[in-house]
């Protein structure tokens, strides 16, 4: 064993080390931004099972507007599935986009629902009905606030990723893709909000 | 054990953990070489004498500076990639967070208990990590409660019963509570280096077998297979230094255990439990090797020899616990059993005041049982959880609204006042979080004292999972918070400094290799000066002038010539820098200086519950638990 031997050997235990340190840290940015949809997952949980309660209220006042109903029925149950199936493998491109379009629809089937029951005052001032809404409106905050918390360690994941040296190693660790954001329309409530958030 | 004394023992073994490093190393020097030695011998024939000589002192001397620089690269890159603290160690160990508000018994189970232990010991409470593996065990790892975090496995949480997982859980927080987790991480930092060697040589042997060229191969083979047996023998001294540190300290978190919960038959079931299970307490995650000594029980199938075990033989444990076991490993199956309804019916302690001399005396008591929490203290903290108003508990288990309650608790306790700091954040704030805090606020006008502390102890492992961005907002906002209403009272700066102090560790791990400094109450005379001088003038004692109650302080500090420090001096800034000194307190010195802080509290004669949890939030800061107040009837 010559001299350059070993300090061939030297150098290269250098780099596998650094190379080392590179695949666990990617490996924990992405643990932390799986951990991370934890949170989404207990709030959206929560919003999915406030709405059958809030179906079940309905009912008794709205006997004319079913279809509207069962739309909200529908959208529920594909919004919670497409939960499961983000819970499962969160950061994927498919399943981020699959749940944000299910949420968007649920939105949309939620405010038709708004929209019919401004003709019945009778069900808005039933004691029920705005405890019903009062909790799903402060679900949708939390919502956002864990979304936001998401999608700032996807954003920590990605950009370390994508920065050198990481770069030219992530995809041999099995880190090819970037992990994507969940992004739903907010509600006009939420977009009002000011962009100094407390 | 007394709770200053073992963090000063802790520190001690790690001085005795460096020589035995230093030690290995120079052994594993001396096999390398040897090795070199008897591989070179080999060829001696065909080598002229002089020549070799001459070629094996520049050799030697290069393959000794290779081994420590390989080694020392190892220790370094693992001190640095641990330095985040005790999730790192977990996602390590590739632990899922239990996040509050799901549907899943054993796991709202866990969370509970380990909620009453945290409130119990005065801790925040630590967030819970689930490992997905069979085997029964557990770990704590972090370098501080601060950024302490449990890890546990899904077959404990499954097999074990509520008393069983109370006594693993008090077992964890006896290693919290006794710096065993700094020791721990620095064990894994310094023995991964020792380690890597092995871990080298067989990569090096994997990639010779697959490199045809025979004559290269072969060289690199024996390369390989060389480094493999330097690293057995790199592991072999790790799990011996591994051992001389964690075996005793293992039966005295027993020991803690029992003492804590007062249920021997807690923690002696749940090792009854590992004995009997198939899988015992084994993972089979490849990190259990390197985390062995910091788990409950056993993590590695293989020891190689008990002498280099990392816990005492399970038999010896429960023996040490249950005198009279009868050796047979066969308990009752578990009874699934619902979480016990939380007792609403218990009794704070009122606005009513305590008599000086109970007071210091209870400070005393308190300060003798700092880390060392008691069955009553266990007891006390399940009355407070049941007398936290639901609203509030719910707020300290998500994220978004533990911010308003943590606000909520940063109020002044004048009602003019408070409205007021409301009318600056209703300006500022985000309607939501301005809607949620104004809700709680109306709702919620007479929050008891002795609920403040633990309900900020609840909210810290909630607050750790915001992100780094909406950390640095918050953080913003609780100070703008505390300036707003033009002072600050002695319980606003305490309760943020609480806050701040245990989150920014998690946050903002400045000093990234975690040193304790270790000054003496001399060295820091300055500092102590400031923080009591601060402590005297927002107490306003009646009937004393603050000059006679800091010289009380001062004394009691044995510090009679101290000044106070002018009016000038104290700023937020300069107090928060002085208290952040003191950090670096000796253990064996702190109590001496929250003895004068209660001085300066209690100095009037008349001590109000409010005056004693400002006590415990001032310890908190320094990193000192102390156990919730019992009622004034227990004393």
């Amino acid at each position: 064993m010559g001299i350059t031997t070993i300090i061939v050997l030297v150098v290269i235990a250098v780099i596998a080390l650094y190379a080392v340190a590179i695949f666990n840290q990617l490996v924990s940015l992405r643990n932390r931004f799986q951990n991370a949809f934890a949170q989404i997952e207990v709030q959206l949980k929560r919003r999915y099972d406030l709405i059958p309660n809030l179906v079940d209220t309905a009912k008794g006042y709205l006997a004319h507007e079913r279809e509207t109903l069962e739309a909200v029925i529908s959208a529920r149950n594909a919004a919670a599935n497409g939960l499961a199936a983000a819970a499962a493998n969160p950061g994927n491109a498919s399943a981020m986009s699959d749940l944000a379009g299910q949420e968007g629809a649920l939105g949309a089937a939620l405010g038709r629902l708004n929209v019919v029951m401004e003709a019945y005052p009778d069900l808005k001032a039933n004691q029920n009905m705005m405890q019903l809404s009062e909790e799903l409106t402060s679900t949708e905050n939390k919502v956002a606030f864990s979304r936001q918390a998401f999608n700032d360690q996807v954003m920590a994941y990605n950009t370390y990723k994508q920065s050198f040296p990481p770069v030219v190693l992530a995809g041999m660790f099995g880190h090819g893709e970037d992990a994507s954001l969940l992004q739903f329309e907010d509600s006009a409530e939420i977009q009002a909000a000011p962009k100094v958030s407390f | 054990m007394d709770f200053f004394k073992s963090q000063d023992i802790a520190r001690r073994n790690t001085v005795r953990l460096v020589i035995l490093f230093a030690l290995a190393l120079i052994s594993l020097i001396a096999i390398t070489n040897l090795l070199l030695l008897f591989g070179l011998g080999a060829f001696a024939e065909t080598i002229d004498t002089p020549m070799l000589q001459q070629i094996d002192w520049h050799l030697y001397a290069y393959v000794s500076v290779a081994v420590v620089a390989i080694v020392g690269f190892g220790c370094v890159y693992k001190i640095i990639s641990l330095s985040g603290g005790g999730a790192k160690v977990a996602e390590m160990m590739q632990g899922r967070l239990i996040v509050q508000g799901g549907n899943d018994l054993d796991e709202q189970r866990i969370l509970n208990v380990v909620e009453e232990m945290a409130i119990a010991s005065g801790t925040p409470v630590p967030p819970v990590y689930l490992l997905d593996e069979e085997g029964i065990n557990a770990f704590a790892a972090g370098y501080s409660p601060a950024d302490a975090v449990i890890g546990i496995t899904r077959g404990a949480i499954q097999s074990l019963s509520r008393d069983e997982l109370q006594g693993v859980i008090a077992h964890e927080f006896s290693h919290i509570l006794h710096g065993d987790m700094r020791l721990n991480i620095r064990l894994i930092g310094i023995l991964h280096g020792i380690m890597v060697l092995g871990i080298m040589g067989y990569y090096l042997l994997r990639s010779s077998a697959l490199s045809r060229r025979s004559k290269n191969g072969g060289n690199i083979a024996v390369v390989g297979i060389g480094l493999m047996i330097i690293g057995f023998a790199g592991t072999f001294f790790g799990n011996l230094i591994k051992s001389a540190v964690s075996r005793q300290r293992e039966f005295l978190a027993d020991a803690s255990a029992v003492q804590y919960t007062r249920n021997p038959d807690g923690i002696a079931d749940a090792l009854k439990r590992i004995g009997g299970s198939k899988a015992g307490s084994v993972l089979e995650n490849p990190g259990a090797a390197e985390i062995s000594h910091a788990l409950f029980g056993n993590g590695v199938r293989f020891s190689i020899n008990s002498l280099f075990a990392t816990h005492p033989p399970l038999e010896k444990r429960i023996r040490a616990i249950q005198i009279n076991w009868d050796g047979s490993f066969d308990i009752e199956a578990k009874v699934e059993q619902p979480e016990p309804k939380k007792d609403a019916s218990a009794k704070l302690n009122t606005k009513g005041a305590m008599s000086a001399l109970t007071a210091l005396a209870m400070t005393d008591a308190l300060l003798s049982q700092a880390g060392n929490p008691q069955q009553a203290n266990l007891t006390r903290a399940k009355q407070l959880l049941g007398a936290i108003p639901g609203t509030l508990l719910e707020a300290a288990h998500n994220p978004f609204s533990a911010r308003a309650l943590i606000y909520l608790l940063l109020l002044d306790d004048d009602e003019a006042l408070a409205r007021q700091q409301l009318k600056t954040m209703q300006e500022r704030a985000d309607p939501a979080v301005y809607k949620a805090l104004l809700e709680m606020f109306e709702t919620h006008l007479e929050i008891s004292q002795e609920l403040r502390l633990p309900l900020v102890n609840l909210a810290l492992p909630t607050l750790r999972q915001l992100s780094a961005e909406q950390y640095t907002v918050f953080r913003e906002n609780l100070d703008v918070l505390v300036s707003s209403d033009g002072r600050t009272s002695l319980w606003e700066w305490v309760l943020q400094r609480v806050v701040l102090h245990q989150l920014d560790a998690v946050f903002l791990p400045g000093n990234r290799f975690h040193h304790q400094a270790h000054r003496s109450l001399k060295h820091l005379a300055p500092q102590c000066a400031i923080v009591l001088g601060f402590v005297v003038r927002a107490g306003r004692q009646e009937g004393l002038t603050d000059q006679e109650v800091f010289a009380k302080a001062m004394v009691e500090l044995g510090l009679p010539e101290s000044k106070m420090p002018d009016k000038d001096a104290f700023s937020i800034d300069s107090i928060n820098i002085a208290l952040d000194a003191l950090q670096g307190l000796r253990p064996l010195k702190k109590p001496a200086f929250l003895k004068a802080c209660a001085v300066a509290i209690a100095a009037d004669g008349v001590a109000h519950a409010l005056e004693l949890e400002l006590f415990r939030a001032i310890a908190a800061t320094l990193d000192c638990p102390l156990p919730p107040i019992p009622l004034p009837d227990e004393t």
